[in-house]
């Protein structure tokens, strides 16, 4: 669970999940990765129950993604997931997840907000669309729900997937390291958790701009390469 | 003349590219893809530079390229276009090693920092 600044929810969000999970048929360990927050994340995540990795200093959702990953990789996880910290998913969407992920058999199985968008704002709606029609577009990965925070990930996906920016464009390069690993990527429907809070603390369609200009630098460069 | 010039000043340059990338490739600091995309950049560099005069033999009778011959200050700029490029293809391998050697270490103390405190 990447985490900035995330101390007004992020106790909440620990300790219910930390509950369902010791519910669920897995045993799950809940890896906090604190991106160099300002505020009291990394205490309050860790009294609630959860693993703390703390960053050095702010580097962006990509890079606290990327943290986790090699965490899970050093730990021996055999599959590892990762959702927002601004308590946007639930945790049985991710048991649902892992559930999936073992019987499609999958590698990357991304929680998509746009199978059933009930409760998402019409123009969240069309910003998430956009973004994963240009992530069609320029890297050739088709997902109806490319900036989902909600993934799930196999061991060999954990091994293999390594990207290399670390803003919310990741999530998109994500899935072109995926294909280009050969991983199998598939995605099953979850539900999105609005709350005043996370709709304050999500990205906006001016942020989409930004991570749009930087998958285009991104592409041209690896032409090169 | 002017086009033996112009191949005797940037045909070094291109190889020093071409050494570069090679070296890089061995000692697996860049990836068989990227090695690929650049030998075939110089190649074609080469190429066009090398056949820079019978081009313009031919482009010359097309009425939209017509231009006048390879004067010096254009052999100055190519060569110094060529250089260009291969100083910023350099340092564009430089900056990107040591990004991925930054990331993976803050990576790495930030886990084991961590380690340590959560124990």
């Amino acid at each position: 669970m990447p985490a900035y600044n995330e101390s007004a929810v992020i106790g909440n969000v620990v300790s219910s999940a930390v509950q369902d999970f010791a519910d669920s048929p897995y045993l799950i360990d809940l890896v906090v990765v604190d991106d160099g927050s300002k505020d009291d994340t990394a205490n309050i995540a860790k009294q609630n129950g959860a693993v703390v990795i703390q960053h050095v200093i702010n580097i962006g959702a990509g890079g606290a993604t990327a943290t986790g990953l090699s965490y899970a990789q050093q730990q021996g996880f055999d599959i590892a997931c990762t959702m927002d910290a601004d308590g946007q998913h639930s945790s049985e969407d991710v048991v649902e997840g892992i559930d999936q992920l073992i019987s499609q058999q999958a590698d990357l199985l991304i929680g998509s907000r746009l199978i059933d968008d009930e409760g998402m704002s019409k123009i969240k709606i069309l910003g998430n669309k956009g973004l994963s029609i240009i992530t069609y577009l320029l890297f050739g990965t088709n997902t109806t729900d490319s900036q989902s925070g909600l993934r799930i990930f196999s061991r060999k996906a954990i091994e293999q997937l390594k990207w290399k920016t670390s803003g919310y464009e990741f999530c998109s390069e994500m899935l072109w390291r995926a294909k280009q690993e050969k991983l199998i990527i598939g995605e099953y429907p979850i539900k999105a958790i609005y709350t005043d809070y996370s709709k304050a603390k999500g990205q906006n369609n001016w942020n989409a701009i930004n991570i749009v200009k930087s998958l285009i630098k991104r592409r041209i460069t690896e032409m090169f390469e | 003349m002017r086009y033996v010039l112009l191949v005797i000043l940037n045909t070094p340059i291109i190889l020093l590219g071409l050494l570069n990338i090679v070296t890089q490739y061995k000692m697996k600091r860049v990836s068989k893809q990227r090695f690929r995309h650049q030998v075939i950049l110089w190649i074609l560099i080469l190429v066009v530079i090398v056949s820079s005069f019978p081009l313009y033999n031919y482009l010359i009778g097309k009425p939209l390229l017509g231009s006048s011959e390879l004067s010096l200050l254009d052999i100055i700029q190519t060569t110094t276009i060529i250089a260009m490029l291969y100083a910023l293809n350099s340092q564009r391998q430089k900056i990107d090693q040591a990004e991925k050697i930054i990331r993976d270490l803050h990576q790495e103390v930030s886990i084991r920092l961590s380690g340590n405190k959560n124990e």
